[in-house]
């Protein structure tokens, strides 16, 4: 049997948030690339909670409350960022607004 | 000690009074009528001149003791205070501009009647009376220098006070500007006395000449010597008095004849206990003054503007009084300064009058046989010319002689500067003979019907003139040493030339009277009974000479068109070079250069920014992978 030691969940975090990356390289939804955020935030509690539990220190777990917290206010601020985009446009793609190009 | 205390604070009046009147005028300016402006200014003028009276008086009785008064103390070191002086010299000048000016401004209610802009007229006018008289009651050099910037100032607004007239604006920027080069030279001359003597009090600094280096005296003599020839139209700062004629006849009786312009010959006089030690500053100034008086007295002789006669007289005038200066004869300076005044206010006022009466017409071809039209006039102007020829007993004789008899008495060199400043007044009878005769006399085929003696407030001033022109002469002659005793205390420690005694004074007061006559006679050959047209020029291939003078004489030497080319051109071609190399190669290149280099990067860099957000993630990423990089490469705890 196999343990399942602090590295799987290191690279287990790596690889949420490389998926989390690439999403938001790669799609344009409003929608979706908010999701990818989500995504990446939590590969990054991961980490920390799997440094926490390697460490036995309580640090990083402290650290995981605050970045959730900071995602809750992030979603009411960002769905109403993307529902405003939604009402203008009728479709949630980010690539429209290009207004600030340079 | 109580009398002394009434005094100080009663010579202050007539100081402040014109300033006081010349606010309350401006104030006011809306609300009065001319009536109640001349009534004010009128009074005004003559109770400073009473004051000034009865402080002069007071002053004569206490033996011409000087009298200061110091307002407050400014700065402690170095001493710097506002203070003013009445002693014998500043006494003079106080009865002197204040009298004068009462009695031109009675001239002006006449003269500036139904002006648009009469209110403001006397307004300047008073305002520069006050600033004449913080130059000549200051106690030291600084308030002095307050007035004679303000005089600038004032004269500036009077000599463009038609300023709707292009060449009035630009005769007052004319008189400012080179007036400022004048100051210039005052303002360093203060600068090394306030580093020598480390206070600016006269007082203090006259008595204190002997422990001073000559070569300090001699910069301070020089630079303050430049101040005067600005400001009193000496060679080569002169040009700037014959356009100042564009301003108001009563105006330019004030600043250019009686008051202004003896700025400098008066801050010499008061200077001299310094000017006495530097030999090469009398040197150059009696210099300087002999070719102011020659070349004026020269250009004087063919000009046909009425004033612009009048304006070159006065710098030939001055240019005597320098040369008593530079010969040591400071009592005679002043004295031909108060002569001067009075001779040259009056012609002036005539020529005032003349100009009233021909509906400002200035050009003297265009008169001629005015004499039976306005006798009062003529005669008044009369006098006048006879005054400044020297014609014995007139005013300008007493003076004039004693000035020829000093630079006489020096000796050596002096003899030539005596001749030549025999020729300048022989010049001076010769062109003010034409001048009148030209005028008053000689028929030039013009009607002049409706030419009419003018009105009873401009005559009036002229014979009041022409009375003091006769009889002024009378306070210094060489039987009654009246003018030396006021200046006595104030020259004490001074050097004065004195009159040679005897014999020799009476050649030379011979030879005075034989050039001012002979000067008349030739005007009157030439001109009264037009001698040169009976002769056969062409005979005696005298055509082209006097031609040649002529023309060298209304061009003033082409001095001015020298000046011209040289300064003024000169200048502005290197200024525009300036402005091409300079300001738009050098400085506007390097700005512009700067804001295009930020403009082409910023393009370049702007590229970057599409708009699109899965770039700047792009970018993000980028740089996340640079600082893992940077983190593997250079661990964070250091070991």
């Amino acid at each position: 049997m196999l343990e399942v030691t602090t590295d799987w969940y290191l690279t287990l975090a790596a690889i949420l948030f490389s998926i989390g990356f690439l999403g938001m390289m790669i799609r344009k939804n409003a929608l979706i690339m908010f999701m990818c955020i989500e995504l990446m935030l939590n590969a990054v509690n991961l980490t920390f909670i799997s440094a926490s539990k390697h460490f036995g220190q309580v640090d990083g777990q402290i650290f995981v409350f605050f970045v959730l917290v900071v995602a809750a206010a992030e979603v009411v601020v960002g769905l109403a960022i993307i529902v405003s985009i939604f009402r203008k446009q009728s479709s949630a793609s980010v690539d429209v607004l290009n207004v600030s190009r340079g | 000690m109580y009398q002394e205390v009434k005094l100080e604070l009663i010579f202050l009046l007539p100081i402040f009074l014109p300033f006081l009147t010349a606010i309350f005028l401006f104030l006011n300016k809306k609300l009065f009528n001319e009536l109640i402006t001349n009534f004010f200014t009128l009074n005004s003028a003559l109770l400073s001149f009473a004051i000034a009276a009865y402080s002069f008086i007071a002053l004569a009785l206490d033996k011409f003791k000087p009298v200061n008064v110091e307002l407050f103390q400014w700065i402690s070191n170095p001493d710097i205070s506002i203070g003013f002086t009445l002693d014998g010299l500043s006494g003079i000048m106080l009865i002197l501009v204040t009298g004068l000016s009462f009695v031109i401004q009675l001239f002006s209610t006449s003269y500036m009647e139904k002006d648009e802009n009469h209110c403001n007229y006397f307004v300047y006018f008073n305002f520069f009376v006050f600033s004449m008289l913080l130059l000549v009651m200051s106690s030291n050099f600084l308030v002095m220098f307050f007035g004679w910037e303000l005089v600038g100032l004032s004269s500036y607004l009077l000599i463009s006070f038609w300023s709707k007239k292009p060449a009035a604006a630009k005769a007052g920027n004319k008189a400012f500007v080179i007036n400022r080069v004048g100051d210039f030279g005052f303002l360093i001359g203060l600068m090394i006395i306030l580093d020598t003597f480390n206070t600016f009090d006269f007082y203090k600094i006259l008595q204190n000449t002997s422990g001073i280096a000559e070569s300090t005296i001699t910069a301070i003599s020089l630079f303050l010597m430049l101040g005067a020839f600005g400001k009193s139209a000496q060679f080569p700062l002169f040009s700037w008095l014959p356009d100042a004629m564009e301003g108001p006849t009563p105006a330019s009786a004030l600043i250019h004849a009686a008051t202004m312009v003896t700025a400098g010959v008066f801050m010499l006089v008061r200077i001299s206990p310094l000017l006495q030690h530097s030999k090469i500053a009398s040197l150059l100034i009696i210099i300087f003054g002999l070719i102011t008086a020659l070349l004026a007295a020269f250009s004087a002789i063919n000009q046909f503007d009425i004033k612009k006669v009048l304006a070159y007289s006065t710098i030939s005038q001055l240019g005597f009084m320098f040369i008593a200066i530079g010969a040591g004869a400071y009592v005679a300076a002043i004295f031909h300064l108060v002569t001067h005044a009075f001779f040259k206010a009056l012609l002036f006022l005539g020529a005032g009058a003349v100009i009233h009466s021909m509906h400002h017409e200035q050009d003297i071809r265009k008169m001629g046989g005015l004499r039976k039209k306005m006798p009062i006039t003529a005669s008044m102007m009369g006098i006048g010319t006879l005054a400044i020829s020297g014609i014995p007993p007139l005013a300008g004789f007493w003076s004039k002689d004693e000035i020829l008899a000093s630079v006489f008495v020096n000796g050596g060199i002096y003899y030539v500067f005596w001749a030549l400043t025999l020729g300048a007044a022989f010049l001076t009878a010769f062109y003010m003979g034409r001048h009148w005769l030209l005028i008053f006399e000689k028929d030039n085929g013009f009607e002049h019907s409706d030419v009419t003696e003018a009105p009873k407030a401009m005559t009036r001033p002229l014979l009041l003139l022409g009375v003091f022109s006769i009889f002024i002469g009378f306070i210094n002659t060489p039987f009654f040493h009246g003018l030396e005793k006021v200046l006595h205390v104030t020259l004490e420690n001074v050097e004065v030339t004195h009159l040679p005694k005897g014999i020799t004074l009476v050649v030379l007061a011979v030879l005075s009277i034989g050039a001012g006559f002979t000067g008349l006679i030739i005007a009157f050959l030439l001109f009264g009974l037009e001698l040169h047209k009976r002769i056969d020029l062409k005979k005696f291939k005298l055509e082209s000479p006097i031609n040649l003078v002529k023309d060298l004489s209304s061009n003033v030497l082409y001095l001015n068109k020298f000046g011209n080319l040289f300064f003024v051109s000169g200048m502005k071609n290197l200024s525009r070079k300036v402005a091409v190399v300079v300001d738009g190669m050098l400085i506007d290149g390097s700005v512009n250069f700067l804001s295009t280099a930020f403009n082409k990067s910023s393009k370049i860099t702007s590229t970057t920014q599409t708009g699109l957000v899965r770039n700047y993630v792009v970018y993000f990423g980028l740089f996340l992978l640079l600082l893992i990089a940077l983190f593997i490469a250079t661990p964070l705890v250091p070991r």
